[in-house]
């Protein structure tokens, strides 16, 4: 059973899904499966499954999708999107569920630590020796942990 | 179609072209194009002999490239008629010295290179407009990979494989290996009820195309695997169901679920992952081939068609009918009948059905050797018009013709005009009568309407289909509103001239009420465009003039709204009760004063 304070927090999830990101039309899905059968991260996770979270949505359990942690596997490669035969935005709906849970801090806490690594280095994973011993080996020159531009930039966005 | 092409009333122009077509309801002339065929027509026997000599060799379109033909050839076995053709842009020319083989070999003498294309003008009726339908092409649908592999076809390539007469003899070859498949798989939809790729309608025959050629497949091969991808199967027709329960039955295996990839391995073999949405499983699914439900969309021709004939279009693209429910075969303009794919995507007993309709529509008006028009058209008054050329534009029909240049009063066509008024309004010298709803008639009744207490009543002009019919509907119903609306008829919106609305000011009137059917569903095809324009103008008029364009209202109410009509009204009461008297004798003495 779905108490009824829960659906109106769903509803709103939903209300804020289509106002604030413009991402509207979950309810045409007539759930033929092309999102889910042509997405690269199902093939490889089968916990994940594009059709399912906006299946959800459409039934109103928005609430308990935020909770979840299938909404972080998607890899952005707008394949559901670029496909999807009532021209659903899937891919920057599932983006703007993930704005939502980290608002309301229910972000996976690997999400987090590389969002730091990103503020405080300018980089998606840390640099360490093993890497400059690679690099060294191609020829290659050493590379700086931080990059001080993309820091630089990214105190001055926030 | 033999029948036809044998039949002694009927002329039948193949490989022609319609150039233009002018006239009205019993007196259309059409301007046909027949290109030349530079084979006698009469004297072909279609023995084939120039065929074989023909060293010409193309891809052959009837059997959608499976198969090759020559540059003479007959278009197909049962062709009406029977004459060879030939296409003159691939033949090599009649010159001995580079070929002209098929003069030698015809026996009959019956090829002419010396004909040429011909123009030709009918005269006729009335025009059924059955200019059929173009096939989806899902290239652009790259997850199926049509063109990228050869063992994907469309239903159509299909179709011509498993007919006997096809190149393949009726075995459903596959083109790689040209051996029959062991497994085959149909996916349903492809370019139909979708938004982004293709169309949003659904194309009505896939599904039973699909499921008629499961059974064929299963009748001959019992063993094949047969895997059917869909997200619905609409199987409404006669005896639809019962065919798709047989299918279902024989084994077919249906799978609810559009594929997402399609590749294929190195014996051209195809892998299709596709989510089963009823297990929530993402399968793999190994076939031979792959059939591609292709939908409909609109001919080609359509537009050209329906600027020439003046019709309208649905938003898919087809041809939009007069009626929905009423007038499903009829087009808007009297004279002219639709059949099959070209008004919306069909089947064949459908488009049959369409097609013996239509012509009987046809032959309802044709029979009687004359035309009965109703009494309300409207009259040109030729000591006033000066040959502007205003009706001509505004006139739905194309029933009024002026020589503008020539400077020759304007002529209504009787048998064309169906009666809107849209040109009397919009006469700048007011020299179009309207019979039955004349000036005079209407002035008269806005007059004798805001005759005693004009400042208490609503002045409103209803269309006769939709407002009028609305109005009724609300008295019908026993729904209340306000009693003081005074309602004056016409028999379009259109038909309001810019004159009674500033008459009916004039005369006291606080506000003023322009309705009519809303924009889509007007019975005069576009009129009520013409109305949206009028009251625009008119507003910007009254603003200039410093009086309150709100007072002159536009409504679009059908004939189910009652409610609305109800409610139209209630907010019209509104309005007429914040326009203060001094307000209108102010507007009565700026009014006359221009007069």
């Amino acid at each position: 059973m779905v108490d009824s304070n829960l659906q109106t927090e769903d509803r709103d999830v939903l209300q804020d899904l289509a106002e604030r990101y413009g991402v509207e039309g979950v309810r045409s899905c007539y759930a033929c499966g092309t999102c889910a059968a042509g997405c690269p991260a199902r093939r490889v996770n089968p916990a994940y499954n594009p059709r399912k979270i906006i299946r959800m949505l459409v039934l109103n359990e928005a609430k308990s999708l935020l909770e979840k942690d299938t909404i972080w596997l998607c890899s952005s490669c707008y394949t559901c999107q670029e496909r999807c035969p009532q021209g659903i935005k899937i891919t920057d709906l599932i983006t703007a569920l993930r704005n939502l849970a980290v608002q309301q801090g229910r972000s996976p806490s690997g999400v987090g630590m590389q969002a730091n690594l990103v503020r405080s280095q300018g980089r998606l994973y840390a640099l360490d020796e093993f890497d400059d011993k690679k690099r060294k080996k191609a020829g290659l020159p050493s590379l700086s942990p931080q990059i001080e531009e993309a820091v630089r930039l990214l105190k001055e966005e926030s | 179609m033999t029948d036809v092409g044998r039949h002694p009333r009927i002329t039948l122009y193949t490989m022609s072209e319609l150039l233009d077509i002018k006239g009205y309801v019993g007196n259309f002339d059409a301007r046909i194009l027949k290109k030349a065929r530079y084979v006698k027509e009469n004297e072909c026997t279609a023995c084939g002999e120039c065929a074989k000599a023909c060293p010409v060799i193309r891809p052959d379109e009837f059997n959608l490239g499976l198969s090759s033909r020559k540059a003479i050839y007959s278009p197909f076995p049962q062709a009406v008629p029977s004459a060879y053709a030939i296409n003159i842009s691939e033949c090599l020319g009649n010159n001995p010295v580079v070929c002209g083989k098929c003069v030698e070999a015809c026996d009959k003498k019956c090829i002419d290179f010396h004909m040429s294309d011909q123009e030709i003008v009918e005269k006729v009726g009335t025009i059924i407009v059955a200019t059929g339908l173009e096939p989806y092409d899902p290239t652009e649908l790259d997850e199926y990979g049509y063109t990228r592999f050869q063992n994907v076809v469309t239903s159509l390539e299909f179709e011509r494989l498993i007919n006997a007469g096809g190149p393949s003899g009726g075995d459903p070859v596959r083109p790689t290996d040209k051996k029959i498949p062991k497994s085959i798989g149909f996916v349903q939809c492809v370019g139909s009820r979708s938004a982004s790729r293709g169309a949003a309608y659904c194309s009505n025959i896939c599904c039973m195309n699909t499921i008629k050629s499961t059974l064929v497949l299963k009748e001959h091969y019992p063993d094949m695997d047969i895997k059917v991808f869909y997200l619905d199967i609409r199987a409404f027709g006669k005896g639809f169901e019962d065919l798709y329960m047989r299918s279902r039955r024989l084994g077919v295996n249906y799978i609810r679920g559009f594929p997402g990839t399609v590749e294929e391995d190195e014996n051209k073999n195809l892998r299709v992952t596709v989510e089963n949405t009823a297990s929530s499983k993402l399968e793999i699914h190994e076939l031979d081939m792959l059939v591609l439900a292709i939908g409909i969309k609109p001919a080609e021709s359509t537009r050209k068609l329906q600027e020439m004939l003046g019709l309208q279009l649905t938003p898919d693209g087809f041809f939009l009918e007069a009626h929905p429910k009423l007038q499903p075969v009829d087009a808007a303009t009297r004279g002219i009948f639709y059949a099959g794919c070209a008004e919306a995507p069909k089947d064949i007993k459908e488009s049959v059905t369409q097609a013996s309709a239509a012509s009987a529509r046809a032959i309802r008006l044709m029979h009687k050797g004359h035309i009965t028009s109703e009494p309300i058209i409207s009259e040109v008054m030729e000591e006033r018009c000066k040959s502007c050329g205003r009706c001509v534009e505004v006139c739905p029909y194309k029933a009024i013709t002026c020589d503008v240049k020539n400077k020759k009063p304007a002529v209504v066509n009787a048998a064309a005009c169906a009666g809107c008024g849209t040109c009397a309004a919009e006469c700048p010298f007011d020299a179009i009568e309207m019979n039955h709803f004349t000036s005079i008639q209407i002035m008269n009744q806005v007059n004798a309407l805001l005759e005693e207490k004009p400042q208490e009543k609503i002045l409103a002009f209803a269309c006769n289909w939709c407002s009028y019919a609305g109005a009724d509907y609300a008295g019908v119903s026993r729904i209340q509103y306000p009693a003081n609306v005074r309602v004056i008829r016409t028999m379009c919106s259109g038909r309001v001239d810019e004159d009674f609305i500033w008459e009916g000011f004039r005369k006291g009137a606080p506000v003023v009420l322009v309705s009519g059917c809303h924009i889509g569903d007007c019975h005069y095809i576009n009129a009520n465009h013409w109305t949206e324009k009028r009251i625009e103008k008119v507003r910007k008029k009254m603003a200039k003039l410093g009086l309150r364009p709100e007072r002159l209202q536009l409504a679009w109410i059908s004939a189910a709204e009652g409610a609305r009509f109800a409610n139209v009204m209630k907010e019209m009461e509104k309005l007429r009760a914040a326009v203060t008297e001094n307000e209108i004798s102010q507007t009565v003495t700026l009014l006359k004063e221009k007069k």
